[in-house]
């Protein structure tokens, strides 16, 4: 299979798991909201990394914060992973950095992908019983989730099946599970799962995550308190007119033996950490048809300095963007030459 | 709490657990730092004594704190001496007299410093506890003592929460590949009532990577 073809077959796969779709829309983080803001480099990030952005200089940035569904229904309240997709504009060109809140991703390769996929594909969902609980409270076991006020069906129950299954797909499965939804999506922390290889100006070379850590702290939203559906880009709206929301951008040097190829696995707390910069958010765009809707990012626009690993998923992403980009009619960034 | 909400828990506590508990047996898990042979696994570890003194009373845990204070400068210079250890504290909580430390390298060679640099205070206070009097003098009792200390060394419940199955399964030779994720509470519940003190996680740190001796050079302050 050439990579075009399997870059259709990916995107469809998404696809099928959000049955109501709409055409011309992202397949899946669908809903979103484009951020303006500018990125610092720490004092010591470019003694790790020679990538343009890392040097010091006020980079101007582009954010879209996004929910993780397919749906074009907005769910801002519903238990969700969350995305935020940074771009950096650089004098020549520009690099994205695609983050999520969960930490890891559920499968290894594209083959697994497509298979969970499948599994997660929408079943009806009917409300728990008061039987259900007690019988999931005596075996001292999680009850099934109830579903959402409209909700009707649900990738739940095939995803777990999924995890019983493949053990690599646990830890992400039960996170996503219980990750519920942000007060803000500037109170969460972000994750851009893949490894990357960096370059140092010695021309050391360093395989790394990276991760936004916001400065006003993580919280969700509590379970019992109501539903609200669209709050997140009001509150956004909001916050940034008061004073400009900040993430610490954190950069975790693996060793070897860690997880370089593997997006399900994650790397030890006890690894060296190095805060990369500060990406300082001031206004929610006035334009978001352009910085949200048609902005195309891609986590191979990378910048020298930066490249990626050998993981499968990484480069699977690659084509699937581009593919997903071409349906929808995006912009890609203006200036990259790749 | 309703008197709803005490029955529930009552039962939970005696009927339920020790119901599941029989169903399911759960061993306990060995206490301590993972093997591992990555440098950053390697330093800053975490070391959580949990240790029961024979005297439930105030004038025991007063005996534990006299035992202590009586040994500070001892205490102070085997730690200087050991020069891995990044901070080390005693605690009492209820009728345990508790040691809970970092360090760098491997539990058994940083026992064996112990004992060769303070194992005076360690005969102090390991005499004061429940099963102690078998492992000291801990000089004559190298290996002995070092194995009780490991057992009074509290599970550390891996940082992912999907990794305790991975302990267990380690622990039961368990390769099946299949699970049920809506157990997973009760997984977590049966192994708590397994091993009743744990490290939650192997903790945060703010430099995390660097032994004593790195951090200590760094500042220009030496050994």
């Amino acid at each position: 299979m050439d990579d075009l073809s399997l870059a259709k077959q990916l995107v469809d796969a998404v696809i099928s798991d959000f049955p109501d779709h709409k055409a011309g829309t992202r397949p899946i983080h669908t809903i979103g909201v484009g951020v303006e803001g500018y990125f610092e480099a720490s004092d010591i990030a470019k003694n790790y990394c020679i990538a343009e952005h890392f040097q010091g200089q006020r980079v101007p940035v582009q954010v879209r914060f996004s929910n993780g569904s397919g749906s074009p229904r907005q769910h801002d309240g519903w238990s969700d992973v969350r995305g935020m997709a940074t771009r950096f504009h650089l004098k020549e060109g520009c690099t994205d950095l695609i983050a999520m809140t969960l930490a890891e991703f559920f499968v290894r390769t594209v083959e697994e992908f497509l298979d969970f996929t499948r599994s997660a594909r929408q079943q009806p969902m009917a409300k728990v019983s008061w039987w259900q609980e007690l019988i999931a409270k005596l075996q001292l076991k999680l009850p099934p989730r109830n579903p959402y006020p409209g909700e009707t069906t649900s990738g739940d129950a095939g995803v777990t099946d999924y995890g019983n299954k493949h053990r690599f797909a646990q830890l992400s499965i039960v996170q996503a599970g219980t990750i519920g939804a942000p007060v803000s999506y500037a109170r969460a922390s972000y994750h851009a799962v893949h490894t990357f290889i960096i370059t140092g100006p010695d021309g050391t070379r360093r395989p790394v995550r990276f991760a936004w850590k916001p400065v006003a702290g993580v919280r969700t939203t509590k379970p019992e308190d109501p539903l609200v559906d669209d709050y997140l880009k009001k509150e956004l709206e909001v916050r940034l007119a008061e004073w400009p929301a900040r993430f610490l951008l954190m950069m975790m040097i693996g060793e070897p033996g860690d997880a370089l190829d593997d997006p399900t696995q994650p790397w030890p707390a006890r690894r060296v950490r190095v805060v990369m910069g500060t990406l300082t958010l001031t206004d929610v765009a006035k334009d978001q048809e352009a910085a949200s809707e048609k902005i195309g990012f891609n986590p191979w626009h990378l910048v020298p300095g930066i490249e990626a690993s050998d993981d499968p998923i990484l480069l699977a992403r690659r084509d699937a963007y581009q593919e997903s980009q071409r349906r929808r009619g995006a912009t890609a960034c203006p200036f990259h030459r790749s | 709490m309703t008197v709803f909400e005490q029955l529930a828990a009552w039962f939970a506590a005696k009927i339920l657990v020790p119901y599941w508990a029989w169903r399911q047996p759960t061993k306990p898990l060995p206490g301590g730092p993972r093997y591992s042979v990555q440098p950053g696994d390697n330093v800053q570890r975490m070391m959580n004594l949990i240790m029961p003194l024979k005297d439930k009373s105030a004038i025991g845990r007063a005996m534990a704190a006299q035992a202590i204070a009586a040994n500070k400068d001892e205490i102070y210079a085997g730690l200087d001496n050991v020069g891995t250890v990044h901070f080390a504290r005693f605690v009492i909580v209820d009728d345990n007299i508790c040691m809970f430390s970092v360090y760098d390298g491997d539990f058994t060679n940083y026992i064996r410093d112990f004992i060769a640099t303070i194992g005076s205070v360690f005969d102090a206070v390991v005499g004061l506890v429940e099963g102690g009097d078998g492992v000291i003098p801990s000089e004559q009792n190298v290996e002995k003592f070092i194995d009780w200390v490991h057992a009074h060394d509290a599970y550390q419940v891996p940082d992912t929460v999907t990794d305790i199955l991975r302990d267990q399964e380690a622990m039961n030779g368990d390769t099946s590949g299949i699970n049920d994720l809506q157990a997973l509470p009760r997984n977590i519940v049966l192994q708590l009532h397994a091993n009743p003190n744990v490290s939650l996680g192997s903790g945060y740190r703010a430099y995390p990577g660097y032994s004593v001796a790195q951090v200590r050079e760094k500042f220009g302050i030496g050994w």
